[in-house]
């Protein structure tokens, strides 16, 4: 039986229960040609790079590209069904680079990590600091960076 | 395609100037924005009733810099960024984003430019700002 049918029910976790060094792996998802067309759409942003497959077949690509910020967008996503509830809450700060293009039929992931905890805004809240990488079906690292969450702390 | 194809004016790394302030038009967010953000990347993540997904003003920034007095930037890629979160961003706020160059840097196949951006909202606070480091394209050779 497959486990990860329905791990988007994720039990809220607090900032106590978070560990660094813990680590995650999310479901994959295979980026598809409307994704781009709806992000495109969404975003406004019609780049040749996502919107025009001639000017695309002379490229270092040879083919259209996800946006960048769908691939964090979509990161974002798979990260909330691969992560306990509190490591994915409300974001305060990111610093993300994009490695390598993201294809019309690459199946990405999310590996992420936790790699810090310290006191946040008041004292009932800490900041928790998340690295996490997106990878392909061939392993190859196409974004990664570091996601700092506001989470709240247990009650006394 | 023909040598004589005239190709739509696109803004060059030798055109970025540094400092130069751009104000981008504004867009107000709406359910259907939220809808949609969220459908795309499958964020499933709990957040107040109204607040809008965290990444959703930054992608309607990317669109919105299109629509600035100056061609469109000839992005050959989108290298990377470091991006604060400042204050929630609710449906029903209008939003723009006013950005410069802070530094350009020759490189082989293009230049890099590193760009400050802030997105504001109708009151005029910036509820979100940071830094983007963008490769550029040269002018081809005429």
């Amino acid at each position: 039986m497959l486990s990860f049918g329905l791990v988007d029910a994720q039990p809220a976790v607090f900032f106590e229960e978070l560990s660094v060094g813990q680590e995650f792996t999310s479901p994959g998802r295979t980026v598809t040609e409307s994704d781009i067309v709806i992000f495109a759409g969404l975003s406004g942003d019609y780049n040749v790079l996502h919107t025009d497959a001639e000017h695309m077949k002379a490229s270092i690509f040879g083919e259209r590209i996800a946006h960048g910020l769908l691939g964090l967008g979509i990161q974002q996503g798979l990260a909330s069904r691969g992560e306990p509830a509190a490591a994915h809450g409300l974001l305060s700060a990111l610093k993300w680079k994009f490695k390598g293009p993201i294809k019309i039929g690459d199946t990405v992931h999310v590996r992420s990590r936790i790699a810090g905890k310290r006191d946040g805004p008041d004292s009932g809240r800490g900041l928790v600091t998340v690295e996490r990488r997106l990878v392909n079906q061939r392993g190859e690292v196409v974004q990664e960076g570091e996601t700092e969450h506001v989470v709240e702390r247990r009650k006394p | 395609m023909n040598g004589a194809a005239v190709l739509p004016a696109q803004c060059y790394f030798e055109d970025v100037e540094k400092g130069v302030p751009l104000e981008t038009p504004g867009i107000t967010l709406t359910a259907a924005h939220v809808t949609l953000f969220s459908g795309v990347t499958g964020d499933a993540a709990l957040r107040d009733p109204g607040v809008v997904p965290d990444l959703l003003p930054l992608c309607l920034s990317s669109g919105l810099g299109w629509r600035v007095p100056r061609p469109p930037l000839a992005v050959l890629a989108f290298m990377g960024f470091e991006w604060r979160f400042l204050g929630p961003v609710r449906v029903g706020d209008t939003i723009h984003s006013v950005s410069r160059t802070l530094t350009k840097r020759s490189m082989r196949e293009g230049g890099v430019i590193i760009e400050e951006r802030g997105i504001v909202n109708q009151r005029g606070e910036t509820v979100q700002s940071g830094k983007l480091t963008l490769l550029v394209a040269r002018r081809p050779a005429a």
